[in-house]
């Protein structure tokens, strides 16, 4: 019998951790947190297929989420159609967006890449912003909460189920690149693209197939926030902030790991969550010091843990192995 | 990979999960309020202001002896975006139990905010936020005490018509106007508001295309000015920001653009104090719709809204050393408001308030602000109560001009004439 | 309007106006660039704090100005070694752990950096939008059917006496060719015997310098307030890749260049898509070529 691997088994109890808070908790504010730990994790994982699997790391990821955004926004509040179908058609236009962003991705490398994909969520923030006619412009669209399950009107324990499904999904990817021939052939691109090429990978093919395969997923999680949240603002759905937040918790969490993603997003939403919660009422002024902080625990973090914290557990293997030598 | 790993990972959640489960308890004797506005990020100057106002008035309720018998306060949360809208108001409804929440000073943030405040069953009593869509979706305990892009449009375009254009010798169909706006949810919907009015029901003439922005990256208006020079419009109605109204004014003068009057709507940009320290005297001639200013005559108020505007003036007066701005005015009234339905319903039930809600029916000059009320069945304080105001800024203050019967000041500089003129 | 074509009075006034804001917004854009290309060219940090250490010097002269009444020009002087210090301080505290490790987590170290700044500019100062007008900031010169701010004329003149400077320092002092021997290959350098960590501290203050000088110039003409760094960061990268990684005089015209595209852009367009019609450029010159439009071929290969 085999014995699971301890990231796995992790990645299992916190899955299992999730599926039984509505079971034990009943306060609606932690069912909000696990969600949302949950979608900005999946979100995560997605970037994480191109940016820490196939080494594309993209800072433009939320051109994809706001593309699902409004795809599901739009068909139910101006076609008044289900949201997912909506899902489905932000899907389509991702693999479109991504396939063109995985064609940048082969002309160029590590930083001009990452501030190519910004240039593209700056222009489609514009655009969205502009198009008054169909999407509603500067405005944005308020989503109606329908009760349902096709027009995605849901209680916080359905939700909070819908979710885990998508994080399992998105974590089984993970894992699927981890042991599957491509995967191996995307970690031989992302470590060194040139040897990869030269053993014979079709280094090129793999990266959009990587990207395109990242948008999707992205896409399908902006489509269900843009219902959960029930307004989609261009400002905010294709901001650089997002965009960071998708790398940030897969960098903080381990890069490249299935898990990583998910714990990323445990310390940070958690820690963000916490700290607004805590301090952003203080008396009126101060309420930047919980960003300060914020800010500070991150510079912290990526430096004493630049692997993540998936890595820490490779440096404590070898501090022990020393250790007992 | 070792156990190790397992464990750190479980601590971490351990952690994680612990600290969510922090909670806050407020002192017994008191009646909670939720009061969620944007205190980080780029809306974070005029949230303070909201905040600033929604606590002088709540030290006047208090006085007063609260609300329901109870001393009122405030959970504060900040919502920079709208995930974070919804996250807080969900945080104030259940974790912090309050049940009702009020803010959010922008349309984008509102939407989000009292979807999720819905959801939880919660009042949400809107005092700033102007998008039009906000009383359309049908959500029964979703309230706002100020008018909507709309109203400000209507307002705006109300004031170019009928006291403008006789002033500048046309009739308001041979009126030239042009269209400048920041790009955001507020621009955009007090704009497209405006320019249906001015086409649509008085025929003015829209000369130029109109022009939107971003404000957080808009450096340089001299393309916008050249061709404003060559439509020549002889009014500008302009919704700006605030840096960027400081900018553009700036290079107006530098390149003598010449305007009839320029006219503005909002707290923010030409409505607030950081345009006037900005400008000093060539801020003179701007107009900018708003909550009343100096001069307004509080004498034309009803006498129960005359003693209840002199107290908050000289309120914010003591706390900021100024006369209230446009965010405080915002949102102290509408506190005021939500005081005034509470003491009528005497329970925060979503039913028993909003039967509350629809019974009030105050003529305008009843409180701050000289507003009115009279609430639709959609949960929207109607344009005819909540009269707004044309501000001007003449030699440093932002002072009241129009309707004529609110104020001792009158409007200059019409049309505006040579930029060293404005004397 | 007149009709399109005819180059009369009204036009060539129309096009000298649009040229004059060209060349003078496109200064300032190279005074921010022109700190961002070394420190993007030499270290390749996509350094996301650049925009605040603009807003830092902003505030700087802001409050010398109110408080003392010291003309920006002046506080210029006070500027350069008081951001030089800064920089060398944010280098040994937050950028030099993370030297050595990937792109991406020298990234997240400067996301990090700039939501600290940003929020401790709005907690110390609030989000109020301050606005100082030193006597230069009200001459308007008038030329040839031009107007512009005698701020922005001496802005400009810095401008290119700064990049002039720095250019002759990359290229004839010794430390300038060190530095850019660093940049094309770091482990030769060091096998070399040069000290790469000096010349990365040395990089980054230098860079700082030059960013909070940029936020004093420019202070006059813009109003200060937390987030004031965001209106330049984005378009210093556009700048920085269009002129080719570290190269000063690629600075100054990819700044022209950009500047060309805003105001031109907006001329014709309408201001709501300039910021498009440079993206869309800075995603072609990327795809046709990386190396910048004055950059070597193959330049932008080196050191990623």
């Amino acid at each position: 019998m085999t014995r699971l691997a301890p990231d796995r088994l992790a990645a299992l109890l916190l899955f299992a951790a999730a599926a039984a808070t509505p079971l034990v908790v009943r306060d609606i504010f932690i069912l909000d947190s696990v969600i949302l730990i949950l979608l900005w994790g999946s979100l995560s994982a997605a970037w994480n297929v191109a940016g820490g699997y196939a080494g594309q790391v993209s800072l433009g990821h939320a051109a994809f989420f706001g593309i699902g955004a409004y795809a599901a926004a739009l068909m139910s509040a101006r076609y008044a159609q289900s949201p997912w179908l909506g899902l489905a058609v932000g899907v389509l236009l991702s693999i479109g967006a991504g396939a063109l962003i995985g064609y940048l991705s082969n002309r160029l490398r590590g930083p001009y890449f990452a501030l190519s994909t910004i240039a593209f969520a700056e222009v489609l923030k514009i655009v969205a912003s502009r198009w008054r006619g169909f999407t509603a412009g500067s405005e944005g669209v308020p989503v109606a909460f329908r009760p349902g399950f096709w027009t995605l009107g849901l209680g916080h324990v359905a939700w909070l189920y819908l979710i885990l499904v998508v994080a399992l999904l998105c974590y089984g990817l993970q894992v699927f690149l981890e042991r599957s021939r491509v995967g191996y052939q995307l970690a031989g691109v992302r470590e060194d693209e040139d040897a990869a090429e030269a053993l014979g990978i079709a280094t090129r093919r793999r990266k959009v197939q990587a990207v395109v395969l990242s948008a999707a997923l992205t896409s399908m999680c902006g489509s269900l926030w843009a219902q959960y949240v029930g307004f989609v603002d261009p400002v905010h759905v294709f901001s650089i902030d997002l965009s960071v937040r998708f790398a940030l918790n897969s960098i903080i969490g381990g890069m490249g790991t299935a898990l990583g993603p998910f714990l990323g997003s445990v310390l940070i939403t958690s820690l963000e969550t916490y700290l607004r919660a805590t301090f952003s009422g203080l008396k009126a002024g101060f309420s930047g010091i919980y960003l300060i902080i914020y800010g500070v625990v991150l510079i912290l973090i990526v430096r004493f843990a630049p692997e993540g914290l998936t890595g820490i557990a490779g440096r404590f293997r070898a501090w022990r192995m020393r250790a007992h030598a | 990979m070792t156990r190790r790993h397992l464990a750190f990972a479980l601590a971490v959640l351990v952690i994680t999960l612990t600290a969510l489960a922090a909670v806050t308890y407020g002192q017994s004797g008191e009646y909670k309020i939720g009061v969620l506005e944007p205190l980080t990020g780029p809306l974070a100057g005029e949230g303070k202001r909201h905040l600033e106002g929604f606590e002088i008035v709540r030290d006047m309720i208090n006085e007063r002896g609260g609300v329901m018998g109870k001393k009122l306060a405030f959970v504060v949360a900040d919502a920079p975006d709208p995930t974070a809208a919804a996250t807080e108001a969900t945080r104030l409804a259940t974790r912090e139990g309050v049940k009702i929440i009020t803010g959010t000073f922008s349309s984008r943030l509102c939407g989000a905010a009292s979807e999720a405040a819905s959801r939880q069953n919660v009042i949400y009593w809107e005092t700033s936020c102007v998008d039009p869509r906000f009383n359309k979706r049908g959500l029964k305990s979703v309230y706002r005490t100020e008018i909507d892009a709309t109203g400000f449009g209507w307002y705006n375009v109300e004031f170019i018509a009928k006291h403008l254009a006789p002033r500048f010798g046309k009739k308001p169909n041979e009126l030239k106007i042009a269209f400048l706006s920041e790009d955001s949810s507020y621009g955009q919907g007090v704009t497209e508001s405006a320019r249906q009015r001015a086409k649509q029901e008085f025929g003015m003439q829209e000369v130029g295309s109109v022009e939107y922005y971003k404000f957080d990256t808009i450096n340089d208006f001299t393309p916008v000015i050249v061709k404003l020079k060559q439509a020549q419009p002889d009014v500008l109605h302009h919704i700006a920001h605030t840096n960027d109204s400081i900018l553009f004014w700036r290079q107006a003068k530098e390149q003598n653009l010449q305007v009839k009057a320029l006219v503005h709507a909002g707290a923010t940009g030409y409505g607030s104090p950081d345009f006037g320290k900005a400008h000093g005297n060539d801020a003179n001639g701007v107009f900018a719709l708003l909550e009343p200013g100096p001069g307004f005559r509080v004498e034309a108020l009803k006498p129960d809204g005359q003693k209840i505007e002199k107290e908050f003036r000289d309120a914010v007066q003591k706390r900021t050393g100024s006369y209230p701005a446009g965010g405080h005015q915002l949102a102290g009234g509408g506190l005021w408001l939500l005081k005034v339905v509470l003491d009528r319903a005497r329970s925060d039930d979503p039913d028993k308030f909003r039967d509350a809600v629809m019974s009030l029916d105050l003529p305008a000059g009843s409180m701050i602000n000289g507003w009115g009320v009279k609430f639709s069945a959609e949960g929207q304080n109607s344009n005819e109560r909540v009269q707004h105001y044309m501000l001007q800024w003449q030699n440093g203050e932002l002072g009241t001009v129009w309707p004529e019967e609110f104020t001792t000041k009158r409007a200059k500089w019409i049309p505006l004439g040579a930029w060293d003129q404005r004397k | 309007m007149d009709p399109a074509g005819r180059l009369g009075p009204a036009q060539i006034d129309v096009l000298a106006q649009l040229s004059v804001s060209t060349v003078l917004l496109g200064s300032i854009y190279a005074l921010v660039a022109v700190g961002l290309t070394l420190i993007f060219g030499i270290m390749r940090v996509v350094n996301f704090a650049h925009g605040e250490f603009l807003m830092l010097g902003m505030y700087l002269a802001f409050w010398s100005f109110t408080l003392w009444s010291i003309d920006p020009w002046f506080m210029l002087l006070i500027a350069i070694p008081l951001f030089f210090g800064v920089g060398l301080l944010t280098y040994v505290l937050v950028m030099r752990g993370v030297i050595h490790a990937s792109h991406n987590v020298q990234i997240f170290t400067t996301v990090g950096l700039s939501t600290a700044l940003q929020n401790v500019a709005l907690v110390l100062w609030t989000g109020d939008y301050h606005v100082f007008r030193p006597w230069h900031s009200g001459v308007i010169v008038r030329l040839a059917g031009t107007a512009f701010n005698l701020s922005q004329v001496v802005a400009f003149v810095i401008s290119v006496a700064l990049t002039i400077a720095l250019f002759a320092f990359m290229k004839w002092t010794h430390t300038g060719r060190v530095m850019r021997a660093t940049a094309q290959d770091g482990e030769a350098a060091t096998l070399m015997g040069i000290d790469t960590d000096r010349v990365y501290r040395l990089t980054f203050a230098i860079g700082i310098a030059c960013v909070g000088v940029a936020g004093v110039l420019v202070s006059p003409l813009y109003a200060a307030y937390p987030q004031a760094g965001l209106q330049f960061v984005l378009l210093a990268y556009v700048v920085v890749v269009l002129g080719g990684l570290g190269d000063m005089v690629g600075a100054m015209l990819g700044s022209l260049i950009v500047a060309a595209v805003e105001v031109g852009g907006s001329y014709v367009f309408g201001a709501a898509w300039k910021e498009v019609l440079y993206f869309l450029l800075f995603i072609g010159v990327l795809v046709f070529r990386p190396a910048g439009l004055f950059g070597q071929r193959g330049a932008e290969t080196l050191g990623v």
